[in-house]
């Protein structure tokens, strides 16, 4: 075979030539496993983030979400303005039109976008209100963001879906935590001062009516100065109706002493008595008192603090299925199954709890009622993870959405048939967002994505171009070796050394240093993945598919208009056996190809080479 | 002190002969040009003779050295070796002859700088040796013979130009050849270390009665042996038998 010690002091005594080849094989092999680490660690960050919709035993989501308009396929089935349920079914549930409305012309269509701002209104409010001026103040707004809630009629409508096994309703808010302190600005509006004139017609007396006022006023007359009386002509003009004037008659024919004096003959009940009704009105100038007004104006947005989680609502009557379920619980018990003890409880997302410090038994203040801390859940639901969650029904009556819910989740009775219930839904529910883990791994967007997308393309193609380059250095190093051992090779020959025996003794050689390079290799990856995994660069995930959100809200404020969820997944590098046995097989096969080349340019030597002057 | 000059092939002596070449030449192409080495050389050879090969650099006589230790074939004639006719040897055959037959000894030593010399006398008998320990003492004798029982760890960077030699020498006897080969093997050596190997030559050959050839350009070397052949061009030139 070969001489195992000479092998062995071979690459003892050229250990710089052995170390240099071997590290050359050893920077192949652990990049290699670092690359193989890194897409693992991404496949395992993407599974984690888009598997957990199968791990609760939801298969389908339907939202509704506000829609961008334009013609999609769906739209031939959708009325314009009211979509499913539209003629009676469940259209006009509070906030809006009919829910999953149709879509309508250009950008947000119309009705959706009404409806998120009726909504998220209650954000833009008076903070005024929440104080004094000048003293601090702390509220947190429930919003949906751009999860339009409707109402809980439609699980029936999804659950009559065929192959739908259940369907289970969850409420997912955008929580605005906002402190400051309550604005003083004031404006001041002067209001009132006009002076309003109107002149009013009475209708003209009919000759009946006529006669019967006169005689009424004569014999009022008569009755209060006795008979004798010189009709003057006055009377005339009073018959002339110029109705509402202070005075009728004048004093013309009046005597002084004892003058007539009609004013006020309104005054005079008798003779009042025999107007008709119309002539009763009169004119008048009213003066509308001045007023001034003085209002706190709508809350300047300066030294309010805003911060944003999400809160959901759990359905405290069944644990199994949901935004969040029993199984997911790390820490602590359930909501109570009670009601009125379940709107005291909440439970935390370990994630938020650990970045907030805190514990179960511990308790949080919102908006002045206190909740405990009952226990920890560890949801994986992608892109609807909430920090708190509620009791729905409790949530559902302090976010003024009582009866209604945003997010329906479907379990779907045979896996196979997840798109076609899928499908079913979205023909029942026209406008309605549904979405499938599949879909969901579609929309899938950002660094990890990018990043699995980039070690799948390039991690291959790196990975390949890495080994080679140390292949090639580990061939050139070789060849280069057996180029200066042409006299030691020929020696062997001539001392009887046969072609096969040079071959294979300095196949051994590369061979010995393909496993130093592999044992070093691994070394060199395990690092590399150890120092990713310590290092752990955040990925984040964005989905475009499951909005909750302040984005959204603040989108319609006119900050943003982007609106997406994101998680963060640290990036690890795991090792694995096999990861090993490839980095060890990558370097002892590299150094078996350089021991190819070399012992094929050392079987050409002649043996003569040993005699010919080389210097 | 006879001197007979003859050109015959025949065996003078009753061992027969070890080498016979008939009709020898050897060319090689450079590019185009062809540079004839050997034209038409005729030699015998008998077994325990002590020969050496005299000429100026491009007489031919390292290719005839080559040809001779069955490490390159002639362009045309027949060599037979003890009998067998090289030209229709195979590269394993020559090998297999290399491994047994014939001793090499260079100019330039040519040990394997990473072995000791214990091992690099063991290294030629690793084909036909298979036990290590058979192989090891095999190389200890050896070396004690030719006076390095001293220096068996060393590795040759550490030895003189004297001591790389006597190991050679030693590797050349490890297999107990029926001829010697030696290039030169005084060419790196000063005057008492290259008297002290044609000693060590001189006794392996009267002792062992070992065929010793020798190629050198020094007259002192050459008087020393049983027979003087001179090269020139290719062709031998002058063959003495000194007895």
């Amino acid at each position: 075979m070969f001489s195992l010690s000479y092998v062995i002091n071979e690459l003892r005594r050229r250990i710089g030539r052995t170390l240099v080849t071997a590290l050359g094989l050893a920077a192949g092999v652990g990049l290699v496993m670092g690359i193989i680490g890194v897409s693992e660690g991404l496949s395992n960050a993407q599974n984690r983030v888009l598997s957990p919709l199968g791990s609760v035993g939801t298969d389908v989501i339907v939202t509704r979400t506000v829609a961008p308009t334009t013609s999609t396929a769906s739209t031939t089935t959708t009325l314009p303005t009211s979509g499913f349920g539209g003629g009676g079914g469940f259209a006009g549930g509070g906030g809006g039109g009919g829910f999953f409305a149709g879509r309508g012309s250009t950008g947000l269509n119309a009705a959706d976008t009404q409806t998120l701002l009726s909504a998220n209104s209650s954000i833009i409010t008076d903070l005024a209100k929440l104080g004094k001026p000048g003293t601090q103040f702390t509220h947190d707004f429930f919003v949906p963001g751009t999860l339009i809630t409707f109402p809980t009629a439609a699980l029936a409508d999804v659950a009559k879906v065929k192959g739908v096994q259940s369907a289970v309703g969850a409420l997912s808010l955008q929580a605005l935590h906002e402190t400051g302190t309550v604005p003083t600005q004031v404006a001041t509006v002067k209001t009132g001062g006009q002076t309003i004139s109107t002149t009013v017609k009475p209708p003209t007396l009919t000759a009946a009516q006529r006669l019967a006022e006169r005689t009424c006023i004569q014999t009022a007359i008569t009755k209060e100065f006795g008979s004798a009386t010189s009709t003057p002509a006055a009377g005339a003009s009073g018959n002339s109706g110029t109705a509402g004037t202070g005075r009728i008659g004048g004093g013309a024919g009046g005597t002084r002493g004892g003058g007539l004096n009609f004013g006020g003959i309104s005054s005079n009940p008798a003779i009042a008595a025999c107007l008709t009704p119309a002539q009763k009105a009169y004119q008048q100038n009213v003066v509308v008192p001045e007023q001034t007004v003085r209002q706190v104006l709508n809350a300047p947005t300066t030294n309010t603090a805003t911060s944003t989680y999400t809160v959901a609502g759990v359905n405290i009557a069944n644990t199994q299925s949901g935004l969040v379920t029993t199984q997911q619980l790390t820490k602590g018990s359930w909501l109570s199954s009670n009601a009125a003890v379940a709107k005291t409880e909440v439970l935390v997302n370990t994630a938020y709890a650990t970045q907030k410090g805190y514990k179960v038994g511990g308790s949080i203040t919102i908006n002045s009622v206190k909740y405990s801390i009952v226990g920890l859940v560890n949801p994986t639901l992608t892109g609807n993870t909430a920090d708190l969650y509620f009791s729905l029904n409790y949530l559902q009556s302090i976010s003024s959405s009582t009866g209604r819910i945003n997010e329906v989740l479907v379990k779907v009775a045979n896996a196979n048939d997840v798109n076609a219930v899928a499908k079913a839904i979205k023909a029942a529910l026209p406008g309605a967002t549904v979405l499938t883990s599949a879909n969901l791994a579609d929309q899938v967007t950002g660094s990890l994505s990018n990043a699995h997308k980039l070690a799948n393309d390039l991690g291959g193609a790196l990975a390949v171009v890495v080994i080679l380059a140390a292949f090639l250095i580990a061939v050139l190093l070789t060849l280069s070796s057996v180029a200066k051992r042409v006299r030691e090779i020929g020696s062997l020959r001539a001392i009887g050394w046969s072609r096969g025996r040079v071959v294979r003794q300095i196949v051994a050689e590369t061979a010995g240093i393909g496993i130093l390079g592999g044992l070093i290799g691994i070394g060199v990856g395990a690092i590399i993945c150890v120092i990713i995994g310590a290092v752990g660069p955040a990925l984040s995930v964005t989905s475009s598919g499951l909005t909750v959100g302040a984005s959204a809200v603040s989108g319609l404020i006119g900050q943003s208009t982007t609106s997406a969820v994101s998680t963060t997944v640290h990036l690890t590098a795991p090792i694995h056996l096999l990861t090993i046995l490839i980095a060890f097989a990558g370097a002892l096969i590299g150094g078996l190809i350089a021991g190819a080349a070399g012992g094929w340019r050392a079987a050409r030597l002649a043996p003569a080479s040993a005699l010919r002057d080389l210097g | 002190m006879t001197v007979t000059t003859t050109m015959s092939a025949t065996p003078t002596d009753g061992s027969g002969a070890l080498y016979e070449l008939t009709g020898i030449t050897r060319s090689y192409s450079k590019g185009s040009v062809t540079v004839s080495a050997l034209r038409g050389i005729d030699l015998a050879i008998n077994s325990g003779e002590m020969v050496s090969l005299e000429g100026p650099s491009g007489s031919g006589k390292s290719t005839l050295l080559q040809l001779l230790g069955a490490l390159d074939t002639p362009s045309t004639g027949t060599i037979r070796f003890a009998g067998r006719n090289l030209e229709h040897e195979s590269d394993a055959e020559l090998t297999e002859l290399r491994s047994g037959e014939i001793g090499f000894i260079f100019q330039q030593f040519n040990l394997i700088p990473t072995l000791s010399a214990t091992e690099n006398v063991e290294i030629a008998l690793i084909p036909r040796e298979r036990s290590r320990e058979r192989r090891q003492a095999r190389a200890i004798e050896l070396l004690t013979q030719v006076g390095l029982a001293h220096r068996l760890d060393h590795l040759p960077s550490r030895l003189s130009g004297g001591e790389q030699q006597r190991v050679a020498i030693a590797r050349a006897l490890a297999k107990a050849p029926r001829v010697v080969i030696a290039d030169e093997p005084t060419g790196n050596l000063d005057t008492a270390t290259a008297t002290e190997i044609m000693g060590l030559l001189h006794e392996l050959h009267e002792r062992e009665g070992v065929t010793v050839i020798i190629a050198t350009h020094d007259e002192e070397i050459a008087t020393q042996t049983t027979r003087r052949i001179k090269l020139r061009d290719g062709s031998i030139i002058s063959d003495e038998r000194i007895s």
